[in-house]
């Protein structure tokens, strides 16, 4: 069903163009490849930066997001376009739509996944549902995105419950990709109020049996984390540097909540190999993009760039 | 315009690809320099882009006297008012008392004149996205933190207490209350609204640095001033200066805060 839909928001072009890849390969060979597009922190920046702004002056948009993504998504074909959460609070755009602008132009950029960052929470839980669910009412060809989470106890917020899912597998010709999600804790950022009946648990806890089960019963062949922790909080707290020690099986941790512009991946060695963990700042003035080639269930090569969203 | 190390991943994709699959073709990313609008979104954004930037044009409250900063040694009425909105809002967000406020005066952008104002004259006086932060200081930091803002920039505005600075700037007395009069319990822990710039280092208080127990509310001081005046307007009132005589200091110690001379 999940893979139906891909496919279906893919176009045909796109599917054309996967044929003679795996034709080449042969029916039995086990290889691909596939492109994660990722932003995170986009704050409601609906707009590109405007004058006065030093260096991140005229970037951004989600207009032009949306060409950029179209035009690597006819390029490339397997591409997955992933948010790392705090899509909220920052423009007057959030104050006025309340949110609802924001996931709705998300599911029309063709975001398959997102996560959810304390900012997330500025409104509440019950203005966060409503966001969620103008995002599903949409009328439009794109399917609704997911939103993923595996260290929030929501059995008190069944409301919000419901739209959180643990993880979510992806099928591409020749990759099997696994996505999961961990927030950051809220104490000192989110107001007790506005995340009643959400109990935060431990973030490197709460991945480990989800990336089991990813590897094992999923049998995926690409596991990739969004991470609203902040990239490095030099061992205060749980953080994207330190996830792939702490928990073995991951092959991409997209970050977010520091805001932290890296201009490529830093790869991080772990028990099996090494993670790659990536941020690009904040506002949608860059769009992340990570490449995978996988054969047989391993990654043969893995690598990655900012792409500054230029006018 | 792809920077030199996405031109590296495309030649280190295609090189891996054209390993497994000779007969492949490299993959090559055409992208322009620019990127333009995507049609169908910028179709959505545009109607919207005009009503937010119609709602600039909205009234908000009656201002009669206009809120201002002051010039050099005069009061900065209008960080008062910043300071004592984000000290209430504090207050409203935690649940618990917040008897300090602090905010940096380089941040306050214009002065709001005196009349009708605008949504847009709020965002032209705050056009950064600076947040409310709550932390704990004790007694003793609220006074050091205050020392900070006189002795760098002549005394960034507050909400919460009162500061003087007697004797000569060779000699200087500084005394520091709280707004009624009653003294600061140097080992008292205190409550403070403050932003995430001046937390985080800006505008050097080091000491706001210490704060503990930091609560990032994600409110931005702008949308708790545009909030503050629409309460006003519909509880059918103005928005007057708060009173002065939160700074009392004599032109012989802000000339010797003009030299950087001043030491307290
Ligand atoms: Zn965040």
């Amino acid at each position: 069903m999940e893979r139906r839909a891909f496919l279906a928001s893919l176009g045909t072009a796109a599917l054309a163009s996967q044929v003679p890849l795996r034709a080449q390969e042969g029916p039995a060979a086990a290889s691909g490849r596939i492109t994660l597009l990722h932003t995170n922190d986009t704050h409601s920046r609906i707009e590109p930066f405007g004058p006065g702004n030093g260096a991140i002056s005229g970037l951004g948009g989600v207009s032009r997001r949306a060409t950029l993504v179209r035009q690597l998504r006819q390029q490339l074909g397997s591409v997955l376009l992933l948010d790392a959460g705090d899509t909220f609070q920052g423009t007057p755009y959030f104050n006025r739509y309340k949110g609802r602008l924001d996931y709705q132009l998300m599911r029309m950029m063709g975001y398959d996944a997102g996560t959810l960052g304390n900012h997330d929470f500025d409104n509440g839980v019950g203005m966060l549902v409503e966001a969620m669910e103008a995002m599903e009412q949409l009328q439009h060809a794109n399917a609704p995105f997911a939103f993923l989470n595996c260290n929030f106890d929501c059995k008190g917020a069944p409301a919000l419950q419901k739209w959180i899912r643990p993880y979510l597998v992806k099928d591409f010709p020749g990759v099997r990709v696994g996505i999961t999600g961990i927030g950051v804790a809220f104490a000192g950022l989110v107001a007790p109020k506005n995340h009643e009946g959400i109990t935060w648990r431990d973030p490197y806890e709460s991945l480990k049996p989800v990336v089991k089960r990813l590897r094992e019963v999923e049998k995926v062949d690409l596991v990739v984390v969004l991470s609203h922790l902040g990239y490095n909080l030099n061992g205060t707290g749980p953080d994207d540097l330190h996830l792939p020690g702490q928990v073995a099986g991951i092959d991409a941790v997209i970050g977010g909540h520091s805001h932290t512009f890296l201009e490529t991946p830093t790869r991080v060695p772990q028990a099996q190999g090494e993670t790659l963990v990536f941020q690009v700042g904040f506002g949608g003035v860059n769009l992340g993009r990570l490449d995978f080639a996988v054969a047989r269930g391993q990654v043969r090569a893995a690598s990655g760039a900012a792409m500054p969203v230029l006018a | 315009m792809l920077k030199p190390s996405s031109a590296l991943l495309c030649a280190l994709l295609t090189l891996s690809l054209a390993a497994q699959a000779p007969a492949g073709k490299a993959q090559v990313l055409p992208l322009g320099p620019t990127i333009p609008d995507d049609p169908a979104i910028q179709k959505v954004i545009d109607p919207l882009a005009a009503e937010i930037k119609a709602s600039f044009d909205l009234p908000l409250v009656q201002a009669p006297q206009g809120l201002l900063r002051g010039r050099r040694g005069e009061e900065n009425l209008l960080g008062y008012w910043v300071a004592d909105v984000m000290r209430t809002a504090a207050q409203g967000t935690v649940g618990k008392p917040v008897r300090f406020g602090i905010t940096n005066a380089g941040g306050l952008r214009s002065n709001l004149r005196p009349g009708l104002l605008k949504v847009a004259d709020i965002f032209e006086m705050m056009p950064f996205e600076n947040e409310l932060v709550v932390v704990e200081l004790t007694g003793a930091e609220v006074i050091q933190v205050v020392k900070e803002g006189i002795v760098r920039r002549g005394g960034e505005p507050c909400s919460g207490v009162k500061a003087r600075v007697d004797g000569s700037p060779e000699q200087p007395v500084f005394v520091l209350t709280w707004e009624d009069g009653s003294a600061i319990d140097p080992a008292e822990t205190v409550r403070v609204a403050t932003t995430d710039y001046l937390y985080g280092g800006g505008d050097s208080i080091p000491t706001l640095r210490k704060g503990r127990k930091p609560f990032t509310t994600g409110i931005t001081l702008r949308q708790m001033l545009l909030d503050q005046c629409a309460a006003l307007a519909k509880a059918k009132q103005e928005l007057l200066p708060p009173a002065p005589g939160r700074y009392t200091l004599p032109v012989p110690i802000l000339e010797a805060i003009r030299d950087k001379k001043l030491k307290l």
